[in-house]
């Protein structure tokens, strides 16, 4: 069961790499959040923990509801274009991430050892939702695809949190959650504060500061 | 108990400000509060340090020697800036720049990011730890964005990026770091007073990757090169007494987690690995940003690029790991705190004047402005290292312990470098404060609570470094105490 889940991650995340609109790219976020809610309420089925079920629940309500909604919204409300902006196309795009998934799972072997499959498995495809999240953060120009970048980088740091180490403190957790919401509504806000004083929100054409 | 009035009075002013509309007021009230905050700070500090004990309540807050004296230098800033922010704010309404109501929004946000630094150095929980520093972000980024032009926006829009993205990468560290402690089958805490007992039996391949992460991430947030990107853009458009805290304290918060796992790193892999990568990470800073400063026209973003430099001599410093540099390396993180944020005052000051940041079109700031002139002209010998200041005597000793250890080449980039960047700063800072009156302007006056927040760090510059002479056996004991025991 596990590896279904951790294989459908992969696969969401591969749909980011390659999508040309934002729209797209929100919707594959929603179902690699939805992935991970699974994951976790799977766990928490397993061990009986309420704290578990609580994080499950904010998972799902904050990553899988809350974030593409409002994110939807603010694409609405501003009439930017949906383009992404692609620096490098969908195929090469495409190739990058394989490279992505063989680095990933080098270092993972590298850093746990052989013997213990699971584990490296699922520290390679963290490892990788990480790399994905720089690579579109640097590669596609408008500001959504590098707020998405920061939430796919997120999405693998719980992943890696929650399957290699055991899930961190709780309260702990329950501060992350508050500061990836947070983070979200202040980005959002200067999204809108550059689509008015530019008129885009094209972050590549930010250039009035330099040297 | 103090702790406890520092976190709250911040937290309680931040309250106050968003149900009291007269700013005057609140300027005032700030001033009051963040007193105390230094009384207590300071108290901390002498108990502290003379009973030589950690205090600890309930596991979530962990005090020892490090974190009060990172929480006595972040209280002396922002004493320091909330007393200039007085004038500041005043001036700034009068001009019409701002209104009544975003002066409320910006003490709202002032006392929300000095009390989310002040967590920084107190928690116990390096995940709690991560988060504070991540608020501290997310705070000033409306800070930095204040002005609401193009510039200001747009570098807020950077910084609240790449500093989400270094942080990111630095929660990933600290994962791996619980990831090397919970593999011992001990426990699942994140406590660094759980893991420091045991960091010599943690995995040295888990801890030498973490470690990584945490360089990388904490250290974008502190403005090491080549993950500095951020901060001149940041630094150059904040509102000045911002400009301040982040220069002054912000990075040194980033500085402070650093230290915090690199003491775990030091037990558990040894010395040798964290000295060279923070020497390769400080003397990168400092070559980068001697270039930057030598052919800088905005001179806001020259004092950023100069606290990339200062950055990098305290990564040399604690990098070289003799008790004398790390004695000196803290020395220079509260020296570099003060004097930078007088010289962030004193751009302020001329900034709201000029109204450019242009070094070749500014002329005559002793004629315009003499009591800000001179004070600037004061701070450039300190900043730079001129002999009776104390930001000297933290570099000589971080010199004199590169030379002591046999490190040559380190001790000569120090030299060779600092040597460029004193002339720089001369050469650009000469022409802008000396010259004839410009055209069209006339002598002003300045307000009392700006020349009282430069006198309050003026003293304490020239003094520190005596007091650090008078004394140094402490200082080393301390240090030796804190990074080699």
């Amino acid at each position: 069961m596990q590896f279904i889940i951790l294989f459908t991650v992969l696969v969401s995340t591969y749909l980011m790499i390659i999508a040309k609109r934002t729209p797209a790219l929100i919707r594959s976020f929603r179902y690699q959040s939805f992935c991970l809610f699974m994951a976790t309420f799977i766990i928490a089925l397993h061990e009986h923990g309420l704290v578990l079920y609580i994080i499950a629940a904010l998972l799902f309500i904050l990553k899988v509801v809350f974030i593409p909604h409002l994110l939807y919204r603010i694409i609405k409300k501003i009439k930017a274009s949906e383009d992404l902006g692609l620096f490098i196309n969908p195929q090469l795009s495409l190739l990058w991430a394989l490279g992505f998934t063989y680095l990933s799972w080098v270092f993972s072997a590298r850093l746990i050892g052989p013997d213990n499959e699971v584990k490296v498995i699922m520290l390679s495809v963290a490892f990788f939702m990480v790399l994905t999240g720089v690579f579109l953060m640097i590669f596609r120009m408008t500001a959504f695809a590098q707020i998405i970048g920061l939430l796919v980088m997120e999405n693998g740091i719980f992943l890696l949190a929650s399957m290699v180490s055991g899930g961190m403190p709780f309260f702990v957790e329950i501060a992350i959650f508050f500061d990836v919401f947070v983070s979200v509504l202040i980005m959002g806000s200067f999204v809108y504060k550059i689509n008015k004083f530019f008129t885009h929100i094209d972050v590549n054409k930010l250039s009035r500061l330099r040297g | 108990m103090e702790i406890f009035f520092i976190l709250g009075i911040p937290l309680l002013l931040a309250m106050v400000s968003a149900l009291i509309s007269r700013q005057k007021f609140l300027g005032l009230l700030n001033c009051f509060g963040y007193l105390v905050v230094l009384f207590l700070s300071a108290i901390l500090l002498r108990q502290v340090v003379l009973s030589g004990s950690t205090i600890s309540f309930l596991g979530f807050i962990c005090l020892d020697t490090l974190s009060v004296f990172f929480i006595f230098v972040i209280a002396v800033v922002v004493f320091a800036s909330a007393l200039y922010s007085v004038g500041y704010i005043k001036k700034d309404i009068e001009k019409g720049v701002i209104s009544e109501k975003k002066a409320r929004i910006y003490y709202l946000l002032f006392n929300l990011f000095c009390c989310s630094m002040f967590f920084v150095p107190a928690v116990n929980n390096l995940g709690m730890l991560w988060v504070a520093i991540e608020m501290t972000t997310l705070i000033s980024a409306f800070l930095v964005g204040f002005y609401n032009k193009k510039e200001s926006v747009e570098a807020a829009w950077k910084y609240i990026i790449i500093c989400s993205v270094g942080i990111i990468f630095a929660l990933l560290g600290t994962i791996l770091f619980s990831y090397a402690f919970s593999v011992t089958g001990l426990s699942k805490s994140l406590n660094w007073s759980d893991i420091i007992p045991v960091a010599h039996i943690l995995d040295k391949n888990i801890l030498k990757i973490a470690f990584i992460f945490i360089l990388v991430g904490y250290g974008t947030k502190a403005g090491l090169a080549p993950m500095h990107t951020w901060l001149p853009d940041a630094h150059s458009q904040a509102v000045a007494p911002i400009s301040a805290l982040l220069s002054g304290v912000l990075l040194k918060t980033a500085i402070y987690a650093i230290l915090r796992f690199g003491i775990i790193v030091i037990k558990g892999v040894g010395f040798a690995y964290f000295a060279h990568l923070m020497i390769l990470l400080g003397v990168i800073s400092l070559i980068l940003s001697s270039g930057f400063i030598l052919v800088q026209k905005d001179f806001k973003r020259l004092l950023a690029y100069s606290s990339i430099e200062h950055i990098g001599i305290i990564a040399i410093g604690f990098g070289l790991g003799t008790p004398l540099a790390c004695a000196g390396a803290l020395l220079h993180v509260f020296n570099h705190a003060v004097t930078k944020s007088f010289m962030f005052f004193g751009a302020g000051n001329i900034v709201s004047i000029y109204r450019k940041h242009n070094m070749h079109a500014i002329r005559g700031v002793i004629k315009v402005l003499p009591f800000t002139g001179i004070m600037m002209l004061v701070g450039i010998f300190a900043l730079t290292g001129f002999p009776p200041f104390s930001v000297f005597i933290s570099e000589m000793a971080i010199i004199i312990a590169a030379f002591a250890k046999g490190e040559y080449l380190i001790a000569a980039v120090l030299l060779v470098f600092l040597a460029v960047i004193f002339g720089a700063f001369i050469h650009h800072f000469a022409k802008m404060l000396f010259g004839n009156l410009p055209k069209g302007m006339t002598r002003l006056g300045e307000p009392l609570s700006g020349k009282l927040a430069f006198l309050f760090l003026g003293i304490l510059f020239c003094l520190s470094g005596a007091l650090f002479v008078l004394t140094k056996g402490n200082w080393i004991w301390v240090a030796q105490k804190l990074f080699l025991a």
